[in-house]
């Protein structure tokens, strides 16, 4: 058989998990194609190849409908980040997070990334309305971390302020705030026994972003590609080291098993 | 009609709809479904939270007869025919005023049950049931609506659905043979069908030796499938990797479907590929890049751009405007998909009206061919802008639209003439023999080790599947 006729090896897995409709195609859809288009709710999970660098980045992008619940520790099996995806204008996504996905992380792997991020923040910050296309994206995210206590102001009005003229959008109430993010990553760290270890804080892993805008969507998907590297690295060189050993065949024993012991 | 409402926010959805509207009111056809303790499952238009009311009363309704040992089947009025279905805990009802047949609504109703299927399975569905008949089956199926909403706009608007038939596009036999055997040698173990598709319609079909000695694809899970493709291409650069039932085939087990098109970033020609293991998905993808790398070496894809609908005046016969033609004379032992063929919808039938009111004269002779009291074999009847004759023997049913002023002989003359051209066509209109292919090794070349454990796991997948 042709070597070409095989799947360009992903070097590492990135799986996108979080309820229905807080925005997880919109995310993947604003950085792969730097557009915000109408959505379908997505069926089962869909598969993605991003070319980053040299490197094969897989990237799932799972249904957050309860229908396709039993799939997600298929998607989740042997990834190497995972981005738990809430919308910061419903309090019961992030809920979500917590009762239904975690748990589905089971499968991933050992010294897997996680990432919180809260999408949607366009509905309820202002500074995420504006556009935010191309490059210095950035730096838009350290100045959101300095200014971290504007959507607190926010979050405290029982009714939206009237937006002002320069921006299209309305301001929403936020119902999850900053805080409830972090707090959620610490008992993320603590059900994986990763608490003591010197692992990521999270100021980096809790993203605030906007599918729509493009607001932080780079930085996101950025972070975690660089984190990633370390653990791309290692598997490239493991699979010098004993040539032997066949993607493929891992792969196959490792579902045989699964189903097995599932079953 | 997606396309239209690109502009509007995403908000402003079917759902939103004000139910105590006019407009609410005069939509051709409503479709909501409950379940049996009346907890409203889903509707076509408005929130079915708005409607709790409308369906609780439907639901007293259906127990007030049920209570008599006297299950409901359908509600006349003057403007309105309103149809009942009970599927196990499921209740579906039609409130339309279409003017189509009960039978033909019952089917449609039927339609949206399977749909409904093909994502929970009949199982889970009875067994959520029995566990608790209160449960709110919308925790499950929301996020579907559009793809029930999309199912319902095509059975309006498509006559596969009507007909219980598959439409294939036009093709030379060549060229349709070569992609089938494209398809054909990329398989993996557990693979059952290799599905190409294109412009919503089919290319070619192929299917796993063993599972069709037992049993056929239907038409009516292959329009589901393509239903699903069509509501999963919002984001068509990735491969989709989702469970699906198709309930004619087994109401209670899931295939997992492999969706990914060839021809990114047109996304027209759409590769399917259903597989028993859930685990698959890797060595099914490794399928597609085969399929891909095949069809860029034979051109195929280009190729296929150029495959379109025919015209009618392909036919020459002057007076003849549009026709549809469903042969019965496939072999059997093929266990071949029903098919059909048309011709696309032309001037006067251009605008979506008047395709609509094509349409609908069909459905009504449709309707009268079919008629549970009396049915009929033939029928010649004018209408105000166009003359109808439709004909059903032991070998096809037909149905065709002339001018108005065509005379009956004439019209039977015409049939003759298109009856013939179909027959020279044939090999390009319908996929003719569907090839097989078997993904279990041959078992005397198979020895201990790698291939008879890959056989076991073949069996695996079949024996899930029972
Ligand atoms: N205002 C705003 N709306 C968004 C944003 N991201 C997504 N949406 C909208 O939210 C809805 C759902 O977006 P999707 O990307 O389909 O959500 P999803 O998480 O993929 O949903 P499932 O596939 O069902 O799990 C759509 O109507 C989007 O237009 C955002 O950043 N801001
Ligand atoms: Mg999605």
């Amino acid at each position: 058989m042709p070597e070409g006729s095989k799947m360009k090896k992903p070097d590492v897995k990135v799986v996108l998990l979080g309820d229905m409709n807080v925005g997880k195609t919109s995310l993947l859809h604003r950085y792969t194609e730097r557009k915000f288009k109408d959505t379908v709710s997505t069926v089962g999970g869909a598969f993605f190849l991003k070319q980053w660098g040299p490197y094969n980045i897989s990237i799932w992008d799972t249904a957050g409908r309860e229908q396709f619940h039993g799939l997600g520790s298929m998607y989740c099996r042997g990834a190497s980040a995972v981005i738990l995806t809430y919308d910061v204008t419903n309090w019961q996504s992030l809920a979500e997070l917590e009762e239904r996905f975690l748990s589905l992380t089971d499968t991933a792997n050992q010294d897997c990334i996680y990432a919180i991020v809260g999408n949607k923040a366009d509905l309820t910050d202002p500074k995420a309305q504006l556009s935010h296309d191309s490059i210095g994206v950035s730096e838009d995210q350290t100045q959101c971390e300095e200014e971290m206590t504007e959507p607190q102001i926010l979050s405290a009005c029982p009714t939206p302020p009237a937006s002002p003229e320069s921006l299209s959008g309305l301001i929403l109430h936020k119902q999850v705030a900053h805080e409830d993010a972090v707090a959620f990553y610490g008992r993320i760290l603590r059900y994986k026994g990763l608490e003591d270890k010197s692992s990521l804080p999270p100021e980096k892993m809790c993203f605030e972003t906007s599918a729509k805008t493009g607001y932080n969507v780079d930085a996101l998907f950025e972070t975690l590609f660089d984190l990633v590297l370390p653990s791309i690295l290692r598997k490239r060189n493991e699979n010098q080291e004993s040539p032997t050993v066949d993607l493929e065949v891992c792969r196959g024993a490792g579902g045989r098993r699964a189903r097995s012991t599932c079953c | 009609m997606e396309a239209g409402t690109q502009e509007m926010p995403a908000f402003m959805t079917n759902r939103d709809e004000d139910v105590t509207s006019d407009s609410w009111r005069q939509h051709r056809k409503h479709v909501f479904v409950l379940s049996e303790a009346g907890k409203p499952i889903y509707s076509r238009y408005g929130s079915e939270e708005a409607l709790s009311s409308t369906m609780g009363v439907m639901m007293a309704l259906v127990s007030f007869v049920q209570s008599g040992d006297n299950i409901i089947r359908s509600v006349y009025s003057e403007l309105h025919t309103v149809v009942f279905l009970q599927k196990g805990p499921l209740v579906l009802v039609c409130v339309s005023n279409s003017r189509q047949s009960e039978e033909q609504l019952r089917g449609e109703l039927l339609y949206v049950y399977y749909q409904i299927i093909s994502m929970l399975t009949q199982a889970s569905i009875s067994r959520i049931f029995e566990h608790k008949k209160n449960y709110d089956l919308r925790r499950l199926l929301a996020g579907s609506e559009k793809i029930l909403d999309g199912l319902l706009n095509l059975v309006d608007s498509d006559p596969s659905f009507l007909l219980t038939a598959i439409h294939c596009l036009p093709l030379a036999s060549s060229l349709r043979d070569s992609l089938s055997q494209i398809l054909q040698k990329a398989i993996t173990p557990n693979l059952v069908f290799s599905i190409l598709v294109a412009k919503n319609q089919l290319l070619t079909i192929v299917q796993e030796k063993t599972v069709i000695e037992d049993a056929r694809l239907e038409p009516a899970d292959v329009h589901l499938l393509l239903n699903l493709i069509g509501a999963s291409s919002a984001f068509q650069a990735g491969e989709i990797w989702t469970p699906i039932c198709l309930p004619l085939f087994n109401p209670d087990c899931y295939f997992y479907a492999y969706i990914s098109y060839l021809d990114p970033p047109e996304c027209t020609v759409c590769l399917l590929l259903l597989s028993t293991d859930k685990e698959a998905f890797y060595a099914v993808a490794d399928c597609k890049r085969k399929i891909e790398e095949a069809m860029v070496a034979q051109n195929a894809l280009s190729l296929i751009a150029k495959a379109h609908s025919y015209s009618v005046s392909q036919v020459g016969v002057s007076d003849l405007r549009h026709f549809m033609y469903k042969p019965f004379d496939v072999p059997d032992t093929y266990r071949q998909l029903t098919q059909f063929t048309s011709p696309e919808m032309e001037a006067p039938y251009s605008s979506e009206e008047e395709k609509m009111r094509l349409l609908d004269l069909y459905r009504y002779m449709h309707s009268r061919i079919h008629s549970s009291t009396r049915p009929l074999k033939l029928i010649y009847h004018v209408a105000e802008r166009e003359t109808l004759l439709a004909w059903v023997t032991s070998k096809f049913e037909l149905y065709t639209c002339f001018s108005p002023l065509v005379t009956k002989a004439c019209a039977i003359t015409a049939i003759t003439k298109l009856l013939r051209w179909i027959k020279k066509e044939e090999e390009r209109l319908f996929i003719r023999y569907p090839p097989k292919y078997s993904t279990t090794p041959n078992p005397s070349k198979s020895s201990r080790g790698g291939k008879s454990d890959q056989q076991d796991s073949t069996e695996n997948g079949f024996l899930t599947l029972l």
